[in-house]
């Protein structure tokens, strides 16, 4: 009986584990990555804790609702939170085999994502302000060659894995002797150049930029205040760390841990949290050596990644080929 | 009752017949209760669908087949002139095709002789560009049943003659010539969708991407089933299936809801709305239901069929020569591409025009639509909510009809539960919800925009200056300016560039042939008799001589 239900209980337990430490990092994560790029262009920088202190002055402010805005307004930021947190509780972190593994669809994924980015545009375009509407058409565009380029890269996966869910995935390159493959690492610079796009970081969106005219993502949240600000920008944190984490479970799952098999939970969470500094560090550094493409460059930038995604499954159809 | 000489009609109702008349029934309520119960082109145009979809003999579905173009074609004439000429001429060449495929044995020639003349009244690329133009001209509940049902029954007559009659002598191929053509009109649709500004155009060129999804799917299943893979072919058939049946539910409703905004406002132009969030609540809430279907967005009723389908082409890309699998990687690319320009298609749908500040006096002063038509897209809304929350359930419900079609099939999972991933987000919400409640400031102030620094309208502009807007067209320059004007050479669709043009000329050639010689002389016409004449006794001649 009590064989029975232990492995339940740990995955339950691995769960929460992950869900705490996904909410309680992400933030920290997005203080880390602001200080190595503060770092590399010789400022000082913010302390890494000011993105706690950004939500906290967002929670402590009072929340304004602009005149024109229709009665949908709250729920915009509300989707785009809810969409980003339950992708991220589905990602595995430092143990594959949680709860929500089944779930971890591809698939799915890319649903979220795409319902995340719908929200933030129904939100750029509800109080009808113009640069509301220039995020939502620039980010309408991304989109599009965003998701072609991921759904093919997936393609790669899922001949390599023989699985579609993310879990599955982790554990057939965890378990199975993948080694370095060209397709592998066509798919990394695919998946890579979606994350950027996906993120919002340089070469195709600045967050830090403060030109409204060169704007993406923060050009559909400036009619946003207070809690549904607070909501926004903790979805944008949340997914920096997210698409981290989908990048180490599917490209680094080595020594991850199992849910069932609590020893072996340490080294996985040393392993992730080193996993997440070491892309903490090289996303400033290649962010700072790269500038930032117009926005007719982008769809380019894209098509590249969508061709290597392609290329990766045409080499796996051509070895097979020649192996058989 | 009427129907052959000593045959009569027949009729059967079989799964797959039973699944398609429960495809129809909740639409054609809907229509009727948006405003087209008293009249009775309508019901024909209803009985012309059901006749052919359960129809068990040749005649009997030609017959249903037939009364459905010709009572549409009535119904679309009532609404526009020119989009009627076009319409019963794409309906007789579907008729051309399918009334000699249904006598012929099964064969190839057979199976593309359907796959024409059903995939033309389907809106399969690059049979489509009448879509477009036809579909927006009849009244809402007309628009609704011919882009939520007509298209259906099309699609039905390829499922019942490609996987049963045929099914002798099927091929691989069959399945290849069903993904091009449905690929194409997904890509061309979502595409369309997402430049057009108004509102029924832009649903029916969503129907365009809708069909080419199906037919996608179909196509899967139909390759997987001549190569005997039963996994794939369930994958398959369950994606085609289940689209089907969410496409019979969001698009109706959005349909009528377009009818009901024209309606109340006087257009249905998006770039002269805005804001019907404020003054038809119910409507817009109706609305974005459907239109988070039509996006095929999670936990709505679109994205499981969308799974599905997208999980054969990724299953799909496993089997086959090199080339074929090398095709499905492609076939991925596009079903990505199209699948976000779909979601930008919707999203322009609500946030231009049910979202933002209203830029007419019309939009502001829009009211609420009547009971009725409110009481049927409710219909649709309340059937879409199972759909989306318990779509294994409606599978499993939806097995009988898949082994008809492939006896050998197997049952595909669905790896997607919505209910769990609804789950996780209550409880993310809770935990939310209780921060912000506990630890945040309370309550909210209404303050003016900030609106890009624009200054204070004048005050005959209540709602600020449209111009300071950003409008539909607007919202889709830069996928235009990316992708559209590539491909859509001046805004034309290259079907009709590339079909219907040069079809327009070789007919212009035919009628002035036909002109002169009617117009010939005495002497043009005895010449041409006395060659007719030489020609006719020469063959004899040397073919006797031989």
């Amino acid at each position: 009986m009590m064989a029975a239900i232990l492995p339940v209980l740990l995955a339950v337990l691995a769960t929460m584990v992950h869900a705490a430490l996904l909410f309680a990092l992400a933030p920290g994560l997005m203080g880390v990555v602001s200080k190595m790029r503060a770092w590399a262009l010789g400022r000082r920088g913010a302390p890494v804790v000011q993105p706690y202190r950004q939500l906290y002055k967002l929670l402590r402010k009072t929340t304004l609702i602009p005149e024109t805005a229709t009665d949908a307004y709250p729920y915009w930021p509300l989707a785009c939170f809810l969409s980003v947190s339950v992708a991220g509780l589905l990602i595995p972190s430092f143990v594959t085999g949680m709860v929500t593994a089944p779930l971890s669809d591809f698939i799915t994924l890319i649903g979220l994502f795409a319902l995340a980015r719908a929200a933030t545009m129904l939100g750029g375009l509800e109080t009808g302000f113009s640069f509301g509407g220039a995020g939502a058409q620039r980010e309408a565009l991304f989109g599009v060659f965003a998701e072609g380029a991921l759904l093919v890269t997936i393609l790669t996966f899922a001949l390599i894995a023989h699985a579609t869910t993310v879990d599955g995935i982790a554990v057939a390159f965890r378990d199975g002797h993948i080694g370095i493959s060209v397709s592998l690492a066509f798919a990394l610079a695919a998946t890579l150049a979606v994350a950027l796009t996906e993120t919002g970081r340089i070469p195709t969106d600045n967050p830090a930029g403060h030109l409204e005219l060169a704007m993406v993502h923060e050009a559909m949240l400036l009619e946003y205040s207070g809690r549904y600000l607070l909501l926004f920008e903790y979805a944008a944190m949340l997914r920096l760390m997210v698409w981290m984490s989908l990048i180490g479970a599917v490209f680094l799952p080595f020594w991850m841990g199992r849910a069932g098999d609590v020893l072996s939970w340490p080294l996985g969470l040393a392993l992730w949290v080193g996993k997440l500094g070491g892309m903490a560090v090289i996303l400033p550094l290649f962010e700072i050596s790269s500038a930032k493409m117009r926005v007719f460059r982008v769809p380019e930038f894209l098509g590249v990644a969508m061709l290597l995604g392609a290329l990766a499954a045409v080499f796996l159809f051509v070895a097979e080929r020649i192996g058989s | 009752m009427f129907g052959l000489p000593g045959a009569g009609m027949q009729v059967r109702l079989d799964p797959l017949s039973v699944l398609f008349l429960v495809l129809l029934a909740p639409q054609m309520v809907a229509g009727a209760l948006a405003g087209e119960a008293r009249s009775p082109t309508y019901w024909l145009f209803a009985l012309g669908m059901v006749l052919a979809v359960v129809a068990a003999s040749a005649f009997t579905l030609i017959f249903g087949f037939e009364l459905m173009s010709a009572a549409s074609w009535l119904l679309v004439l009532k609404g526009d002139q020119k989009p009627a000429t076009l319409y019963v001429g794409i309906a007789i060449f579907s008729a051309a095709c399918l009334v000699p495929a249904l006598f012929l044995p099964a064969s190839s020639l057979a199976f593309v002789l359907i796959v024409l003349g059903a995939g033309a009244k389907a809106g399969l690329a690059p049979l489509h560009s009448w879509l477009p133009k036809a579909h927006p001209a009849p009244p809402a509940g007309v628009s609704a049943l011919m882009s939520g049902g007509m298209i259906k029954v099309a699609l039905s007559v390829i499922i019942r003659e490609g996987f049963m009659t045929l099914s002798a002598a099927q091929q691989p191929w069959w399945g290849g010539v069903l993904i091009a053509a449905g690929v194409a009109s997904v890509f061309i649709g979502a595409l369309r969708a997402m430049l057009e500004t108004e509102m029924k155009v832009l649903l029916a060129c969503s129907t365009v991407e809708h069909a080419g999804l199906i037919a996608v799917g179909l196509g899967l299943a139909l390759r997987a089933k001549a190569m005997g893979d039963a996994n794939l072919t369930a994958l398959g058939l369950e994606g085609a299936l289940l689209c089907a049946l969410a496409h019979a539910l969001y698009k109706p409703l959005l349909f009528i809801g377009a009818g009901e905004v024209k309606h109340a406002t006087g257009t249905a132009s998006l770039d002269w709305l805005g804001g019907l969030m404020r003054s038809m609540p119910r409507l817009s809430g109706l609305m974005l239901l459907a239109a988070s279907g039509m996006a095929a967005l999670p936990l709505g009723p679109g994205f499981a069929p969308e799974f599905l389908i997208l999980h054969a082409a990724l299953a799909a890309a496993g089997t086959g020569g090199i080339v074929a699998r090398i095709g499905f990687s492609a076939l991925l690319a596009v079903l990505g591409l199209s699948a976000a320009l779909a979601l930008g298609a919707a999203v322009k749908l609500m946030g231009v025009g049910f979202l933002g500040r209203p830029r007419s006096l019309q939009a502001a002063a829009a009211e609420e639509p009547r009971g009725l038509a409110l009481a049927g897209m409710a219909l649709l809304g309340g059937l879409m909510v199972p759909l989306a929350l318990v779509p294994a359930e409606i599978l499993r419900l939806m097995a009988p009809v898949v082994r008809e079609l492939a006896p050998n099939a197997g049952y595909a999972p669905l790896g997607y539960a919505p209910l769990p991933l609804l789950g996780l987000g209550l409880v993310v919400a809770v935990a939310a919800g209780f921060v912000l409640h506990r630890f945040g400031v309370r309550g909210t102030r209404a303050a003016p925009g900030w609106m890009c620094g624009f200054g204070q309208p004048p005050v005959w502009l209540p709602f600020g200056d449209p111009a300071t807007q950003p409008t539909a067209t607007g919202l889709a320059e830069p996928v235009a300016r990316a992708i559209g004007r590539g491909v859509l050479p001046g805004g034309a669709d290259p079907a009709e560039l590339f079909v219907l043009a040069p079809l327009y000329r070789v007919h212009l050639k035919g009628v002035r042939l036909a002109e002169k010689l009617r117009r010939a002389t005495i002497r043009e016409r005895l010449a041409f008799i006395f060659s007719a004449l030489v020609l006719f006794l020469l063959t004899l001649g040397l073919l006797g001589g031989g």
